[in-house]
């Protein structure tokens, strides 16, 4: 009976893992605010997702319920969607204005 | 904590990101990382001392692996000018946060997250990056476009990321002590052992193999095991035996986790299992839609004569 760990994150807290998350997400947010290049922004969205699951998953832990984890799961599932489609948009995008640069799309209007 | 560490290690850490996403010398870069090295460890250290954590008094060498690991490969990603590497350090992001995963407990979706991830949704990007391929300008060998090397407005977006981040961690240290108390041994135990209420089948695998003549249960499925002070039992008929036998089920039985989470995810989410379902075909649809116009757009190009 004992191989079964109950500990709650022995030896480490919720902050630990909840600040990491806050971290990565503050990074991620500076990047898709700063970078130009479309690719490098959906990724900075992507890293979003990332400490959103960190954060989830140490949530889950905490309480001993799975539920974040299921969240999890349906966050992978939107990043997928959001991947293919995004992506999709810029491979059309950079046909139009051979640029991936954001700023060729700040007049939202064909040239 | 007092809130002052935070907000000067948020200051710190604040120009320590703006000197690296800026174009500049190598020597500013190193003061870069050395700034935000400093900043980062200082809040470990003090974090640590307000919390008096057990024993070592300092986080498990594998949490500050990955999780220095998944920090500074973000940063990198965020920095570099080439979009192949930005893809290639998330890949380390996505490993590393793996391995924070696995410390959680999370085995599953560890794995999940770097076939999904990783595997999938990374060659998705390269195939994209590899696709929207800029031809090298002759009278710069760098290769490097100029909108990647040049960050808009790093100030601006440095500030408004740690102001953030400075609310958010105030937050986190502020509000944490107020949760309620995780779960003890023994409730977890129970809570486990009565998940496998709803796992009828499993419990009768476990009987038959432990009881030969076993012949039918005496409780409904969903009230058969019973626990008594963190060990589950269940009463069961027994052939040739007119009273009922208590029998104790082995810890093997307890489902693991990814039992748990299918479980979870079949018997309490279906509806929004079901609706990521029709958001991933939405999708499919969407790209299909996309990648039909701009083919005949192409065809209409070379109808119109234009090459």
């Amino acid at each position: 009976m004992s191989d079964v760990v109950v500990e709650p994150l022995a030896g480490l807290t919720l902050i630990h893992f909840t600040l990491t998350s806050a971290i990565l997400f503050a990074i991620g947010l500076i990047g898709f605010v700063s970078r130009r290049n479309l690719i490098v922004m959906f990724l900075c969205t992507e890293l979003m997702f990332q400490a959103a699951a960190i954060a989830m998953i140490a949530f889950g832990r905490y309480h001993l319920d799975v539920s974040g984890q299921v969240f999890v799961i349906f966050i992978l599932t939107i990043a997928a969607a959001e991947a293919a489609l995004a992506l999709g948009l810029v491979v059309l995008l950079y046909r139009r204005r051979e640029t991936l640069s954001a700023e060729a799309w700040s007049e939202l209007g064909e040239p | 904590m007092a809130p002052n560490v935070l907000y000067t290690s948020c200051v710190l850490g604040a120009i320590a990101v703006y000197l690296l996403l800026r174009p500049g010398h190598r020597a500013v870069k190193t003061v870069g990382i050395v700034l935000g090295l400093g900043a980062l460890g200082w809040v470990a250290r003090e974090s640590t001392a307000a919390l008096g954590t057990p024993a070592e008094g300092l986080p498990t060498p594998f949490f500050a692996v990955f999780s220095l690991i998944a920090i500074a490969s973000a940063l990198r990603m965020i920095t570099h000018h080439r979009p192949v590497f930005a893809a290639l350090y998330f890949v380390m992001v996505v490993l590393s946060s793996a391995g924070l995963f696995l410390m959680l407990e999370a085995e599953f979706m560890a794995f999940a997250l770097i076939i999904v991830y990783a595997g999938a949704i990374l060659i998705t990007y390269m195939f994209v990056i590899m696709l929207a391929q800029q031809a090298p300008v002759p009278g710069q060998e760098s290769g490097e476009a100029e909108y990647d090397v040049i960050p808009r407005e790093p100030a601006a977006a440095v500030a408004v990321g740690f102001i953030m981040l400075a609310l958010l961690s105030e937050t986190i240290f502020s509000g944490t002590p107020q949760l309620p108390p995780p779960p003890t041994a023994n409730e977890h135990l129970t809570a486990s052992w009565e998940l496998l209420n709803a796992l009828p089948d499993r419990v009768e695998d476990a009987v038959r193999r432990e009881v030969p003549d076993f012949e039918s249960f005496v409780a409904e499925p969903s009230d058969r095991v019973r626990v008594i002070d963190g060990q589950a039992y269940v009463d069961i008929q027994v052939a040739g035996v007119r009273e009922p036998q208590q029998l104790g089920l082995p810890p093997e039985v307890l489902p693991e986790n990814i039992e748990r989470v299918g479980l979870a995810l079949i018997a309490d989410f279906p509806v929004s299992l079901e609706l990521a379902g029709v958001i991933l075909l939405m999708a499919m649809y969407g790209a299909v839609v996309l990648a039909r116009r701009q083919i005949e757009a192409s065809v209409l190009d070379e109808g119109g004569g234009a090459r």
